[in-house]
Formats: C-alpha cells, structure tokens, sequence
C-alpha cells in the first residue's frame, strides 16, 4: 500500500498499510519510541482503504480492515485516521491473538504484581490506569490484559491510551505535552486523544508479572467496595475475553486458575483521586 | 504481487525458505484471505522458517484443529438430532474430509456445517433441526421464499446454543442452475464414515468440489476449494471421473477444474481462453491480501448470478435487492 | 424399556470447583457448562462407564446423599438427564 508502518506492541507485532499518507505520519510521530517487529515479520496487517470506489478523495472515509475485519465495520472519517489506525490493531488482537488469553481490561504494575481493571466501556478502567502510570505504577495496558496460558502471569499490551471526553483534561493536567496526541473531536465515542505511556511502560514492554488483584470498577456511584463470588467473576471474565472460545482447553485451564487464584473486588468511585486512593489502600490489604 | 507466491509455497514448500520478511508478510496476508493459512502452515511443516513465522503457522495449525473438531462436534449433534427420523446424514466439504481424515481436511478453515439429505425429506430434516435448537438466521419473507423456490438448500439455520451454523442442500446445485446433477445417483452411491455418517462417493466429491468452485458463485475463495480439487484428485481414476461428471452434467467443470488444477498446483496443463481468465481471477490477490481487477471481480459476480438463475429471474432478484438496499459492489 | 443413560467418553470432560460451582470444560464441544449440584454428582454416577435408567441413576444417589421425597427428586434427576443429553453431555445408550 501507499504508505505503511510496522512496529511492535507488547508480544505482537503489525504491519499497517493505509492508503492515505495522515493516518501513518500520525502513528510514525506517537509510536517513535516503539521498537519494530524482531525478523521484519508481523503477526498481523492492518488496512486502511477507501470505503469505497470513490471514496479516497470525495469525503474521503476510511475502511479498517486486515488479516481480520468485520464487513459491517462503520467507515470513519480521514480526520480519525489514527483512532482508524488503533481501532484496526485491536481488531486484529481481538479476533486474532492466540497466544494469550486475551482480557479487554487494563493492567497496571508494582513490585511485580499485577493489578487488573475490568469493565465496559465508560467504566474509568482506562483512565483509573493512566493515572496510576503516572503516579509509580507501571502502565501495561489501558486496553488488553494477556494471561499467559503456561504460567498465569499478566503480560503488557501497552498501545497509545485512549483518553475520552472528561479524561482528556485530567490526564492533560499530570502528563508532559508532548506525550499527548492530537484531539479528535467528534468521533463516534465523543472527543479522543491519545496517550503515548511513559518510558518505562514502552521499555518493560516484554516483561509479564503476577497478578494479585482483580477489579471492577464503576465510576460516578458513592465509593464503595464489595466481593465478588468466583462463579461471577468467571462468567465476567469470560465475557471480557474476545479469544476464550478460541482457545479452547489451555484457555479453560487459564482463566479458571485466575479466578481461583487472585482475588476479587468490584469498586464504585465517585471522581479519580478517590479511586486511586481507594485503589492503593486495597493494595496494600492484598499485599 | 499476485496470489501465484501462495500457490507455490502450497505446491512446492521448499521455496518458503528463501522468502524475506516481505516475502513472509505477503504470503501469510494472502494466505489468510483465502483462508488457506492452516494449509499452508502444515504443507510448511518442519521447514526452517524465522521465529515470527514459526509462531504464526503454529498458531494456524492450532487454529485449524479446534476447526475441525468443532465441526465433528457439528456433525455429531446433527446425527443426533435426526436419528429420530431415520435420515442418514451425508457431510459435505469440509466437515466431510475432516470426518475422513482426508488429506483434504488437513488444516483445511471450515466454518458451516453442509449436510445433504433427499428433497423428499427436506421438511422431515427442518422440523428434526428446528426441535433440536436449530433457528432461522434471518426472518426475510422474500429470502425465504426466494431460498425455497430456486436454491438447493434450506434458508441458513443456527444453532441457538452453539452459535454454529447448518446448510441443509437437497442437490449440490441450485435448481435454476442449467446443469441438473443426478441426486438420487449421488445419494446411492455415498460411502459410510463412521455410524449414522456419510460422505460422497471419491468422484462424485470432485463433481461437487467442481460444480461448487466454477457452476455455482463468484470464484471468492476459490483458491482454497481448487486445493480441495488437487487433494481429492489423489488416486482416482480419470475414466471413471469423466463417467461420472457427464452422468451429473459436469463435464466441462470437472474438465477445467483438472486443467486448473494442474496449472496452478500441478505440473502444469494447457490452458484455454476462458481458463485463464479463471485463474486469473483466482490468483487476484496483493500481497497486503487485498482483491485486486475490481471490473473482473463485479463480471465474475453477474456471471454467477446468470449461471444460477434465468435471466428474467435474476432481474427480478437484482430488483427485489435493489430496493431493499443492496448495491453490488 | 426406560432409557439408559452413559457418559459420552471417559475423556470427554475436566471439570473444576469454584466456590459452590462447578465449571465442565467438554472437549468435544469447546463448550464450557457452569453447573451445581445435583448435576456434577449425577455425572459422577455414570463415571464408571455403566449404562444407567433414571432410576438406576437415583438409587446410586441415594446411596449416598440424603435426598429427601423419591417422589420429588425421581423427575428432577430425570430432567437433569434429559439436559445434559441435550448438551451433549450425556449419551442414550
């Protein structure tokens, strides 16, 4: 294709083609520090096309596809470029990745432990780990949690953050300028920006850890903290996980020695410091 | 870069150590469109390849046996389902060779399950299904009737539970096709796989693989159903072929399915005219694993509606999608 | 004649205990069952290969559980069966 990236995230790697030449310079300027696929060979390619015959001059929209896509995938606007860009890595990893057991949650770290967010979109996941990257924590992942299928450790897939509306501006207050992306206004989730992860998130990017916490959390409810029972904790996993089925056996055999193994809590917050404070003192209960 | 590197990493797997990273990229892209990796990934084998690539096809390969023994998982529901009604079931494609632990299943992507039952049992089998879990994919009245008056197989059903779905056939071609295969011969003549499973006979399996990659459909993902061709030729006896396909009408099909067969993954054959527009349309494939020759593709696309359908029928078909909002692309 | 019921293959499950579930993982399927009792204790009476009636089934579970009223819990251990046919966790013999 006219233009084309490849590079490294955690343990995968893609090659991104896109017709358009916007959406590529934005990725080369926000994933500079990312190292680039081991061999040159990428697990996955990612597609940025025209969403039709006309379509890469005339309101140009774009089409996200690959190796694995969705025909009823919406097309989206030139302007969203790299969200098109993040959208159709984590297409490729959702649909694709096997290697793991692949978790929509985020994950942060300290002193090897692992500590694991789950929950919908809007839930603060994202955000509750961003903040925590930048307060001591490392940062493996606002998106995807990989369980490794031998030893249960926690594996980073530490992409761009993909801030949202409210969390724009309380990520914007704590991070360096140049570590923010442009804003995308308007795009069908409201106004994104991106996050590049500190140094020490893109540079421990292959080292796994322990996980020794599981959260549920839920922003904008009176704090509060409450047990979850292991049957539920694995039927919420089960559903937050794109690749459970996929797997099969070994997946069985890994998701069930999480639940068994790491303890469980579902949080309600009211604003992010609360979190983080609410956050830190179970830490310290679990340690 | 066409589809011809990832004929002849499937023809010959010792050129893949050659390959560079480019080389790699391009072949696994377009393996994976045409759903050919887990073929590829175990035609490759134990050949030196990169790490990357190592881990790619074992992932492929990984892929493809949970594949398989979901759709015997498929198969075995099915049998039991219709036990009830003393229909025996007869897999088609995919499920068949995996069934058979035929050379042509190995590694082979799936999806549906294809079973083949008599016309005159058509409704006995939906009832059967539809007790068994089995529901409707789509409740489109002129789908539906469109699926009962000219196609050879029921509307596509899915299981409610297991998210799987079924294509009941009655022929192995739509009944608007001009070429009418002999069912009842086909029928007679399957070969048991195991209790209460069956497959067709090694002939008429080619007839079928042929009618479906060039009678019936627009060539997509042809490359992989011409593979099926090349591994179902394996030891079979061209005269008793050729009887075969002219008692089915198939002749020609079967014909050009072996030239084709021959000249991408065989020792070669002479084509005609029309077979190289054929196999060019099936190697249209870039090395990032897009389609390319758009005005081959919408041609192929019209071309396999005529051939299924008269030409006052599919009007009216192209009309009845037109205003529900379809647009050939 | 009643049905019998077997198991559909020695292999055919790897079950876990979480808390008070029980989570089947059927490798024919891919298919993963949370269950709780009676269901993993009635799959254990067919665990020895033996083609079981309903009745067989409760006779064995009586044996060893305090079940209460036969006359309740005969049609409950004959539904379970006739599910986990269904699911395919369970054969007719």
């Amino acid at each position: 294709m006219n233009h084309a990236l490849s590079l490294r995230i955690g343990p995968a790697t893609f090659r991104i083609g896109s017709t358009w030449r916007r959406p590529v310079e934005a990725l080369v300027a926000l994933y500079a520090d990312y190292p680039a696929p081991v061999d040159g060979v990428a697990d996955f390619t990612v597609r940025l096309e025209p969403a039709g015959p006309f379509r890469r001059w005339l309101r140009p929209s774009i089409f996200i596809t690959g190796d694995h896509g969705l025909a009823d995938a919406a097309p989206m606007s030139l302007a969203h470029g790299l969200l098109a860009a993040e959208m159709g890595m984590n297409l490729q990893m959702a649909l694709g990745w096997r290697r793991h057991l692949l978790l929509h949650a985020s994950s942060v770290e300290k002193d090897g432990r692992a500590l694991v967010m789950t929950g919908e979109s809007g839930s603060g996941k994202s955000t509750l780990a961003a903040q925590l990257g930048e307060r001591g924590w490392r940062l493996m992942g606002d998106e995807f949690a990989l369980l490794d299928l031998d030893t249960g450790a926690v594996f980073p897939f530490p992409r761009l953050v993909s801030l949202k509306n409210r969390a724009i501006d309380v990520l914007a207050a704590e991070t360096p300028q140049r570590r923010m992306g442009p804003l995308l206004a308007g795009t069908a989730k409201g106004d994104i920006r991106h996050l590049v992860p500190n140094r020490d998130a893109i540079g421990r990017m292959g080292e796994g850890a322990k996980p020794a916490l599981l959260l549920f959390p839920r922003f904008g409810h009176a704090a509060d903290v409450r047990a979850v029972g292991q049957g539920e904790v694995f039927m919420r996993l089960t559903q937050a996980s794109t690749n459970y089925v996929a797997l099969g056996e070994p997946g069985f055999a890994a998701l069930t020695r999480f639940v068994a193994d790491v303890p469980a809590r579902a949080i309600d917050f009211p604003s992010g410091d609360e979190a983080v404070a609410l956050v830190e003192r179970l830490w310290k209960e679990c340690g | 870069m066409s589809a011809r590197g990832l004929v002849r990493a499937l023809r010959d797997p010792d050129v893949v150590t050659a390959l560079d990273a480019g080389g790699w990229n391009g072949l696994i892209a377009m393996a994976r469109a045409e759903r050919l990796v887990g073929t590829l990934a175990l035609r490759i084998g134990d050949r030196r390849v990169p790490d990357a690539v190592r881990q790619i096809l074992d992932d492929a390969r990984l892929d493809a046996e949970r594949e398989a023994r979901q759709a015997l998982w498929e198969a075995d529901r099915a049998t039991e389902a219709l036990a009830g009604i003393d229909v025996p079931v007869l897999l088609l494609k995919g499920t068949a060779y995996a069934a058979a632990g035929l050379r042509a299943g190995q590694g082979r992507f799936i999806g549906d399950l294809d079973i083949l039952v008599p016309r005159e049992a058509m409704e006995q089998v939906e009832h059967a299904l539809l007790r068994a879990g089995w529901e409707w994919v789509k409740d489109d009245p002129y789908d539906d009737a469109y699926y009962r008056q000219w196609m050879h197989e029921l509307p596509p059903m899915i299981h409610a539970g297991r998210d799987r779905m079924i294509d009941v056939h009655h022929s192995i071609l739509p009944l608007t096709a001009r070429q009418a295969p002999d069912m009842a011969a086909m029928i007679a003549d399957a070969v048991p796989i195991a209790k209460g499973l069956y497959m067709l006979s090694p002939e008429d399996r080619i007839c079928h693989a042929a009618a479906h990659l060039l009678a019936d459909g627009d060539l997509a993902g042809g490359l992989r159903n011409l593979w099926d061709i090349v591994c179902l030729l394996d030891g079979i006896d061209p005269s008793a072929l050729e009887a075969r396909a002219a008692r089915h009408g198939l002749a020609a099909h079967v014909g050009q399915a072996r030239r084709l067969a021959a000249a991408l993954y065989g020792e070669g054959a002479r084509l005609s005219f029309w077979d190289r527009i054929v196999a060019a349309r099936l190697l249209a494939r870039d090395g990032w694993g897009r389609e390319r020759r758009k005005p081959l593709r919408f041609a192929f696309s019209v071309r396999s509606h005529w051939l299924r359908m008269p030409p006052g029928l599919l009007a009216r078909h192209l009309f009845t999608k037109w205003r529900k909002g379809h647009r050939p692309v | 004649m009643p049905r019998r019921y077997c198991q559909d293959s020695p292999d055919a499950i790897t079950s876990c205990v979480l808390e008070d579930m029980v989570l089947l993982y059927h490798r024919p399927s891919g298919q993963t069952h949370m269950v709780i009792s009676p269901v993993p204790e009635i799959l254990a009476t067919l665990d020895g290969g033996a083609a079981l009636t309903a009745d067989e089934v409760l006779g064995q579970l009586a044996s060893l559980y305090d079940l209460g009223a036969a006359e309740e819990a005969g049609p409950q251990v004959e539904a379970h069966l006739a599910e986990l046919t269904e699911l395919g966790l369970v054969r007719i013999a």
